[in-house]
């Protein structure tokens, strides 16, 4: 039965993408949404993306250590194990949220990551709305 | 033609519900349905919560008798962690839950059931309140009972946060202690509770027993009812409010069975019917009977008037003597008049003003040994106590974190729900006849559950969701044309 | 003599705290009652629906509001009081933001049902039987109220004019709040009757908070530790919700040794207190090299419960309005 799954990106415009044109990275996401930094994302943002009509949420955010912002990346990682436990709540399965660590510059892994983010959202099917 | 009346929403009580009375041609009452209406959820939305968050949460279960839940709580939770209160702790919860005791019986006597004695159960709807009661026993009297509910409210406030929300309470001990420059004031609330208790029950026999309309009232057939009865009592079978093992007496006055409140299972079911969202405590042992009374009931009683029949004596000296005043002027051991229930409550306030004075003179109180850190995970606990509207248990079942994984509550009213249903058909018996019906009587059908001091937030902690529903459609000869389901 | 203003004291999905807290007014009460006449108030008085109905619109000056709706009868009193009452002030966490019982919003309906009414311990029940809407007897019908399928803060039902919070509020804030409504000294329209910061402002422990906040290890639960009365709790690694919560309760929880859980809301310009925290939390909490983030955050034994305590109807994901459509049963 197909259904076409709502992603949602965050890529951090540090790590990610820098060299291309934005409109490239668009593709093969419902929303992308670049930030300066994923510290910068806060729980709000991804609760209103599945309240909005996500099913899934992808962040891609820097290297350890390699932050521009010193450990912004750590700290939404925190707040994601937090998070998660509250998506569980929620019917929510904790891989609907994913973050990748890793720098992309040309952004050529990005279709891909997303592609597999889709794939994997496919697998969940759509989001159950029963709590939401 | 049946006529219908239906009293909505009842009044001067904890809770929501209502009356559906029911008439036939000659204007006699076929039947009367006190009906719940409200539900709630706590034992299954309590799940997944860690059980010490109980002391926070299952307080509003009832914002009446919250004292009540937090107590029982934090009662489940020492069982929970096979862990037994510092002596100092005990002392400090003891103090509060007759503080508790004291002005919630308050609460009830002068704000909910006073208005329909002092100002009198015919008496204009709109004065019917205790701005009516402080009317006719003056506002000096008024200041004294508002003064009375408050000092001991300030004892649950300092120990356990707030009087309408009290928490706190761990296991094993208590959140804050008291220190010995407290003790006075608490000394001076302690022994103006006992006097106020006194002034009180003379003000009952004054203005209430004294009057032959309002005695005769309490004494008449359609207030009276037979059943089993229900209370905690301590190791010299007095009445008990903070410990104690359950007993129950038979309707004829013989103990019935003395357990253990962590056996409570093997004693106490709940039935269901589809009409309230009540469930129905009875004994179950016996099994299900239906709502009657009786011998072949199986149905019990708690609170006050319960816990005067079912012990054989009070724990303190001048409650004592009340109590024998009590059964020589009731003639008749165990007392079954339910409006006489709010003189037991008054009885029950006294023992436990007389309790209070005792602790805050206590050495021990001001102990700052207030915790027993010894807590070892059992995964079940049960804790009881005699709340003010009768026996309530708390069982908590938890994972090997201590994560809630089952709640189940027997809450005080659920144990008085099939009596109360039966008092009121019976009180709608006695004074409902149509076509004409005065409101006053209305009220005398409501005065057979306030003397329950009801509450109905406890009683129906449960939540439904959405109702699968039946109906039956009926053309004009009554025979059933459709019947619609949706489940 | 000018007509006393009326008032309307009712109560919803509620407790009956809010309730308590009023008569908690104590002899502010005898002076509350001179200046206005209580129409409606089931608890202590015996006026009934009837009594509200019979009134115009508009012609109550205030409506006191405590409790969530929770079934059908709660939204119609709700809807009545709305119409009758010129000012409604929500009052108390549940008619502000749903209370406790909006944890109830995450737990399927079956379930709940099957629970309480068939798989209790106690619970006798051979014919599997349910409370219901209707109940046929004797050729006429006993009725109770239709539940909804959510629990609904009140202003996910009607337009509420202003918020008393706390569970309950503390009896000044309703004392405060009702002189400001009858001297027409009110603020604008959808304010809530408390001060606009967070707990940590006003908490007698915050001068213990360091320069440099930071929890170490895991977090601590309330009953595993003696919390040291004078320390925050947030330093000492024990969960309080202080950072997320509007203050105005007089810290009563902290000053006997309790963490906050939240009763009295979201600060101002913050809708959903939980994400506000979980944000907070993380920026927090000391992992370090060593530190295992995961570890850390599953000490916390139940995000969802202590994030959104009192506040799951409000939260960003709970959050609904009680529309005709959704009061149906299908």
């Amino acid at each position: 039965m197909g259904y076409e799954p709502k992603l949602v990106c965050f890529s951090c415009k540090f790590g990610w993408g820098y060299l291309k044109d934005p409109g490239d990275l668009e593709a093969g996401a419902s929303l992308s949404t670049p930030v300066e930094c994923s510290g910068r994302l806060d729980a709000l943002h991804l609760l209103r993306a599945f309240k909005e009509g996500a099913d899934g949420v992808l962040i891609l955010a820097c290297e350890e250590g390699h932050c521009h912002f010193q450990e912004g990346n750590f700290r939404t990682l925190k707040m994601l194990y937090l998070l998660q436990d509250v998506l569980s709540a929620h019917g929510i399965e904790k891989e609907r949220v994913r973050m990748e660590f890793s720098r992309d510059p040309e952004g050529t892994s990005i279709p891909d990551r997303l592609a597999r983010m889709r794939a994997s959202l496919s697998a969940l099917g759509p989001l159950n709305r029963t709590f939401l | 033609m049946t006529q219908r009346i239906t009293i909505n929403p009842i009044t001067r009580l904890e809770g929501h519900g209502k009356i559906e009375i029911f008439l036939d041609e000659q204007g006699e009452v076929k039947d009367a349905f006190w009906q719940v209406v409200e539900l709630r959820g706590f034992e299954k939305f309590c799940v997944g919560r860690p059980a010490e968050e109980m002391t926070r949460i299952a307080p509003n279960i009832c914002g009446v008798c919250p004292s009540a839940h937090h107590m029982a709580a934090t009662k489940a939770l020492d069982a929970l962690y096979g862990v037994t209160p510092t002596p100092t702790a005990r002392l400090l919860r003891e103090l509060e839950f007759n503080a508790f005791m004291i002005e919630d019986h308050y609460i009830h006597f002068f704000f909910l059931a006073a208005p329909d004695f002092i100002v009198g159960p015919d008496a204009p709807l709109a004065e019917r309140n205790i701005l009516g009661v402080i009317g006719r026993v003056g506002k000096e009297i008024g200041k004294q009972v508002i003064d009375i509910r408050k000092r001991n409210r300030d004892i649950i406030r300092h120990l356990f946060t707030k009087a309408p929300h009290p928490e706190g309470g761990l296991p094993g001990g208590v959140p804050r202690g008291i220190a010995e420059e407290e003790r006075r004031d608490l000394m001076a609330t302690a022994d103006d509770s006992v006097a106020f208790a006194l002034f009180a029950l003379d003000l009952f026999k004054k203005e209430v027993l004294g009057q032959k309309a309002l005695k005769d009232l309490i004494l008449s057939e359609a207030y009276t009812l037979r059943t089993y009865a229900m209370a905690l009592v301590d190791e010299d079978d007095h009445v008990a409010f903070y410990d104690g093992m359950v007993k129950v007496i038979a309707p004829d006055g013989k103990e019935f069975v003395r357990f253990h409140p962590e056996d409570y299972l093997d004693h106490i079911a709940e039935w269901v019917e589809p009409w309230t969202y009540i469930k129905f405590c009875y004994l179950k042992q016996l099994g299900w009977k239906g709502l009657k009374e009786g011998d072949d009931t199986s149905l019990y009683q708690v609170a006050p008037l319960a816990r005067l029949n079912v012990a054989s004596g009070m724990a303190t000296p001048l409650a004592q003597k009340e109590y024998e005043i009590f059964f020589e002027t009731l003639g008749e051991r165990p007392a079954t008049h339910t409006l006489a229930m709010h003189w037991a409550r008054l009885i029950c306030a006294l023992q436990a003003a007389e309790r209070n004075q005792i602790i805050v003179r206590d050495p021990l109180l001001t102990s700052r040994d207030t915790r027993n850190m010894n807590l070892r995970l059992m995964r079940k606990g049960v804790g009881c106590v005699e709340a003010p509207r009768g026996t309530l248990i708390h069982h908590y079942e938890t994972d090997d974190r201590g994560i809630l994984t089952r709640v189940n509550l027997i809450v005080a009213t659920q144990n008085n729900a099939g009596a109360i249903c039966l008092a009121v058909k019976k009180a709608a018996r006695a004074f409902v006849r149509g076509p004409e019906v005065k409101e006053g009587f209305l009220n005398r059908v409501e005065m057979a559950f306030r003397a329950y001091d009801p509450c109905l937030a406890c009683a129906t902690h449960a939540l439904p969701g959405r109702i699968p529903f039946v109906v039956t459609l009926r053309g004009p000869s009554g025979d059933v044309v459709r019947t619609l389901r949706h489940d | 003599m000018a007509e006393k203003p009326k008032i309307a004291i009712c109560w919803l999905g509620a407790c009956g705290g809010c309730d308590e807290a009023v008569v908690d007014l104590n002899e502010g009460l005898l002076d509350v009652v001179e200046a206005v006449s209580i129409e409606l108030w089931p608890v202590a008085m015996d006026f009934k629906y009837d009594h509200l109905v019979a009134f115009e619109t508009d012609e109550i000056a205030v409506g006191l509001v405590s409790g969530h709706v929770r079934n059908s009868e709660h939204a119609e009193v709700a809807r009545l009081l709305r119409d009758r009452c010129r000012l409604i002030i929500a009052l108390g966490a549940c008619a502000c933001f749903g209370g406790t019982p909006g944890l109830a919003n995450l737990v399927p309906r079956e379930e709940i049902l099957d629970a309480i009414y068939r798989k209790a311990p106690s619970v006798v029940n051979p014919e599997g039987t349910i409370p219901q809407a209707e109940t046929p007897w004797e050729g006429e019908t006993l009725r109770l109220p239709a539940f909804l399928d959510h629990v609904y803060a009140l202003n996910q039902v009607v337009d509420v004019d202003y918020y008393i919070p706390g569970c309950p509020p503390p009896p000044e804030l309703i004392q405060n709040g009702v002189r400001a409504v009858l001297t027409e000294d009110l603020p604008p329209k959808g304010s809530t009757l408390a001060p606009r910061t967070a707990l940590c402002e006003t908490c007698p422990r915050n001068k213990t908070k360091p320069m440099r906040f930071e929890i170490h290890g895991a977090i601590r639960r309330i009953h595993e530790v003696e919390a040291d009365p004078e320390t925050c709790f947030l330093a000492d690694g024990i969960l309080c919700m202080g950072p997320a919560t509007r203050t105005g309760c007089g810290e009563t929880c902290i000053r006997t040794n309790t963490p906050c859980r939240g009763c009295f809301g979201p600060v101002p310009g913050v809708a959903d207190p939980g994400s506000r925290f979980i944000s907070s939390l993380a920026a927090l909490l000391k992992v370090g090299t060593t530190g295992d983030p995961k570890a850390i955050m599953a000490s916390i034994g139940d995000p969802v419960g202590y994030l959104y305590r009192f506040t799951h109807p409000i939260s960003t994901l709970g959050a609904r309005r009680l529309t005709e459509a959704s009061e149906e049963t299908p």
